[in-house]
């Protein structure tokens, strides 16, 4: 069984899956705090609708940016609500971003995580600092861009994008949430964690164990 | 939640009992009340009230004990190392595949051929997931028999057991003819065979069979059937497939040439799971690949090795919803799947939360009338679409978009609404004649997505273009967004309203900003009368956008409502306490007041919409007391006494009004009061007659 760069993917999404499936309860936990108490059911579902989807192709002869394509309708038609557009237009512009170059490199990872932190942006008009899951993935794009900057390795990236995503997370709990459900809350929201930034950190984490599992097998 | 209450109890109750102990702590167990506690359970197996009496503390003190000596790791359970595996790989294919439930076989028990374990298996499984009135759609196979001679499920009641393929004259003991039969004896069900050859000489004689009368009624009981019981076979030279001599094997090597790799149902597929075409296609008479899928409960059961490519493909091609196979066959499919890391994966598992039994009054969940709660939503649809028969269709066979039977028509503005379940009868209920032409249905409290809503939108076209009216939700509005999107790629024009009836969730000057709740019951009204009249789609649009800004809501809540997934509470309110500002998803409220009379909470409410209405006396107004799911009609006439007093104080008349279960949340214990204000078009629309399951006019 060949590594290669649609099964790294596929692998991927996998672990996302089962973190994400881990932190379900306490997502909703967050979320029942601030929301509706269903992101972490919503989360997983999609995830799992993913690895079924995924289970379909050939891997063999996909490519990596035919898995983003895949992960986003599945994900997309399980799902709807708000995170449904946002992570599905995320994979879309990671798909189109990795039509360029395949093969899955430490610039295309950087690259992915732009794209999709690009799309959920465009998607949910949200900005830095409004309590969302951008809260987490814009400065792990920053980190990202810094370490290419200053041509850092793969596996130093991926610990610089965790922190800066987790430090994100991490300052949700001070702001008040200006979008979403929780927008109608004011300043009751204060004090809890964004449960969309906590999922973000758990889906950047298994990204980054799935990457820093070393450079493809090309 | 677990973590909060044990830690108070190890800071203060332990102490506090054990110091209150009428026993000291016996030496053996150190200073450790846990350990105490631990032994008397688990080795001398005393009972919790035993135990509490010896050790002089409550019986509850006893449970979190023995809890929280799980959770520190003072008592280990263990399972048997193969069955734990099974275990593990069962739930890996089921993840990985998507699969409704699977079951696997522990491998190391060779005692009993594969066949007899793998038939008791799904026996057993058989028993839990047959139901009475179920028809169940039977393959053959050596497989399929071994079930039957071991299955055994009493106290059912109109089950029907159809033969899934034509039958065959080969002297072999697993025919489809007898597999049917014996599956049939053993669940005591009727049994319909399929009378005429599975496989016959030519296309022509095939089609002159299905019509045969007899054949055809078979065939209509064929297509009823919502679970299905089947076998896979490989193509591998020793497989049942080549030596039964049920297919000619000049057939099977043009199968196999054209990349076979397993058989389904007596239907051929490749790797990917797709069909393969061949020459006994249009021969063949039995259930097709298309048929199967279309099934509700897909039971497949194979296991052995050589059979891998062959589960794999049709787990792949979404034949099966339900595996029953063996440990290793299971890591197999997993392996050949690109699951190389399984015990690496399983090592990451989350801990279950072990709590040992809670006292029987202490409550973790919440009652609710379920199957299994992931099937909550299909399960709810299924009964929607049965018992909303006559005013909705699906489209397309899709359960998640319904059609008014007598809505969409060419000249007439479409009217599509929808958003998450956990509202009803919002918003299914309000789809028919003269209110809105199709609904897209998401998941509880979430938004369908945009390709159910295009589907909607489609069907609610009728050339003059469509009109959406859903709350202002944030999800909403994305994957309507992109439905219209969609729809104006198919020249179908959408214009939308987003209702943002709440008023308490956002100030009058964030208007825009609010949610929609239960006023969506005007508004729909208003924009379904529009659109049955034959207005312009601009027109529906702007009165639609009228009843919207004329339209006042606000919520209480005195209790949460609990999602069906967890049944527990999604935030808690306390002992005295309501929640005002309700929305319809228990998100929390904006105030938190203490408890209060009915009429003190009525007139709160009041003060607020009549502070945005600022209505004249000899206005005209319609209202609508909501419950939010479980407050009872009596309490909503109270409330509607204190409306009607305040409205008539001001010389405002009711034109009309609804008091009753609206647009809901789950259970939430609660209500809302909507006011419309009414002018001279919004009273002649709100009259307009319309005809669906929830509201009809006229």
């Amino acid at each position: 069984m060949s590594d290669n760069a649609a099964r790294r993917l596929s692998r991927m999404f996998y672990r996302i899956s089962i973190a994400i499936e881990a932190g379900k309860d306490h997502l909703s936990d967050l979320d029942g705090a601030i929301g509706d108490a269903d992101h972490g059911i919503t989360m997983s579902l999609g995830f799992m609708a993913v690895n079924a989807e995924l289970a379909k192709l050939n891997l063999d002869d996909t490519l990596p940016s035919e898995v983003f394509t895949a992960a986003a309708s599945a994900f997309l038609d399980a799902v709807g609500a708000s995170t449904g557009p946002l992570y599905a237009t995320a994979f879309r512009r990671a798909a189109q971003a990795l039509k360029q170059d395949e093969c899955l490199s430490a610039a295309d990872q950087a690259m992915i995580v732009e794209a999709m932190t690009t799309g959920i942006k465009e998607r949910g008009k949200g900005q830095r600092g409004d309590k969302t899951m951008l809260d987490a993935w814009i400065p792990a794009t920053e980190a990202a861009v810094n370490a290419r900057a200053r041509s850092a390795g793969g596996p130093e990236m991926w610990n610089s994008i965790l922190e800066a995503a987790e430090a994100g997370a991490n300052s949700t709990r001070s702001m008040v949430a200006a979008r979403g459900r929780a927008a109608r809350l004011g300043e009751r929201s204060l004090g809890h964690m964004d449960p969309g930034a906590a999922s973000a950190v758990i889906i950047l984490r298994a990204m980054k164990d799935t990457f820093g599992e070393g450079e493809p097998a090309r | 939640m677990t973590v909060k209450t044990s830690s108070a109890r190890k800071n203060g109750t332990v102490r506090a009992g054990a110091e209150a102990a009428s026993e000291p702590i016996p030496l053996r167990y150190g200073d450790d009340p846990y350990v105490w506690a631990c032994w008397l359970y688990y080795e001398d197996h005393m009972t919790q009230g035993d135990i509490a009496e010896i050790m002089g503390i409550s019986r509850a003190t006893v449970n979190s004990y023995l809890a929280d000596a799980r959770a520190r790791g003072i008592v280990n359970i263990s399972l048997e190392p193969s069955r734990l595996s099974s275990l593990s790989i069962a739930q890996e294919l089921k993840r990985h595949f998507g699969l409704h439930d699977c079951l696997v076989v522990p491998s190391d028990d060779n005692t009993r051929p594969l066949i007899d374990r793998l038939g008791g298996a799904a026996a057993q499984a058989l028993a839990k997931l047959l139901k009475s009135g179920d028809t169940l759609a039977v393959a053959w196979g050596r497989t399929i028999l071994a079930i039957a001679e071991q299955a055994s499920v009493p106290g059912l009641q109109d089950v029907t057991i159809v033969q899934a393929t034509g039958g065959t004259a080969a002297s072999f003991a697993y025919t489809p003819e007898l597999c049917a039969a014996a599956i049939a004896s053993a669940v005591k069900a009727k049994l319909i065979n399929i009378t005429a050859p599975a496989v016959v000489s030519t296309a022509e004689v095939r089609d002159m069979l299905l019509r045969e009368p007899l054949i055809h009624s078979q065939f209509g009981a064929l297509a009823k059937a919502n679970k299905a019981l089947f076998g896979i076979s490989s193509l591998r030279p020793n497989s049942t497939i080549h030596t039964s001599g049920f297919f000619e094997s000049v057939s099977l090597q043009q199968y196999l040439a054209r990349d076979a790799v397993g058989v389904v149902a007596g239907r051929f597929i490749d790797g990917q799971g797709n069909p393969v075409a061949g020459p006994l296609d249009d021969r063949t008479i039995g259930i097709s690949l298309d048929m199967l899928k279309a099934i509700g409960l897909r039971i497949a059961v194979a296991g052995g090795f050589d059979k891998v490519p062959a589960i794999l493909a049709a787990l792949r091609g979404g034949y099966v919803n339900v595996l029953i196979t063996d440990a290793a066959t299971g890591r197999g499919i997993l392996n050949a799947d690109g699951v190389t890391e399984l015990d690496q994966k399983l090592s990451q598992r989350p801990r279950v939360d072990n709590t040992v039994a809670l006292p029987s009054n202490y409550r973790t969940h919440i009652k609710k009338f379920l199957n299994d709660p992931n099937d909550v939503v299909e399960e709810m649809l299924d009964g929607v679409v049965k018992a909303n028969a006559a005013f909705v269709m699906p489209i397309k066979g899709s359960h998640r978009a319904l059609v008014a039977r007598t809505g969409p028509r060419p000249g007439k503005v479409g009217l599509v609404v929808g958003g998450g379940t956990g509202h009803e009868p919002c918003f299914l209920g309000y789809v028919g004649k003269g209110l809105a032409d199709a609904v897209a249905v998401g998941n509880i409290f979430s938004s369908p997505p945009p390709g159910t809503i295009f589907q909607c939108a489609n069907a609610a076209s009728g050339g003059q273009g469509v009109l959406f009216v859903y709350g202002n939700y944030a999800g909403d509005v994305m994957n309507f967004e992109m439905a219209a999107e969609i729809a104006a790629e198919h020249n179908i024009e959408v214009r939308t309203v987003v209702t943002t009836d709440d008023i308490a969730s956002s100030p009058l000057e964030d208007r825009e900003g609010r949610r929609g709740v239960a006023g969506n019951f005007f508004m729909f009204k208003i924009a379904g009368a529009a659109c049955d009249r034959g207005l312009s789609l601009d027109a529906c649009e702007a009165v639609t956008r009228k009843a919207n800004a004329r339209t006042f809501t606000m919520g209480v809540a005195l209790e949460p409502c609990s999602m069906p997934q967890t049944r527990r509470h999604n935030f808690e309110i306390g002992p005295d306490d309501i929640e005002i500002g309700m929305g319809i998803h228990g998100e929390p409220g904006v105030i938190r007041e203490k408890m209060m009379s009915a009429d003190a909470i009525t007139d709160r409410i009041m003060d607020r919409i009549f502070s945005e209405m600022k209505p004249a006396a000899g206005d005209r107004v319609a209202v609508l007391v909501n419950s939010f799911g479980a407050t009872p009609m009596m309490e909503l006439y109270i409330l509607f006494r204190r409306v009607e007093q305040r409205l008539s104080a001001k010389d405002i008349t009711i034109e009309a009004n609804w008091v009753g279960h609206y647009c809901t949340s789950l259970d939430m214990v609660g209500a809302s009061i909507t006011v419309m204000h009414l002018d001279a078009e919004l009273t002649e629309l709100l009259h307009h007659p319309c005809d669906t399951a929830v509201l009809r006019i006229g």
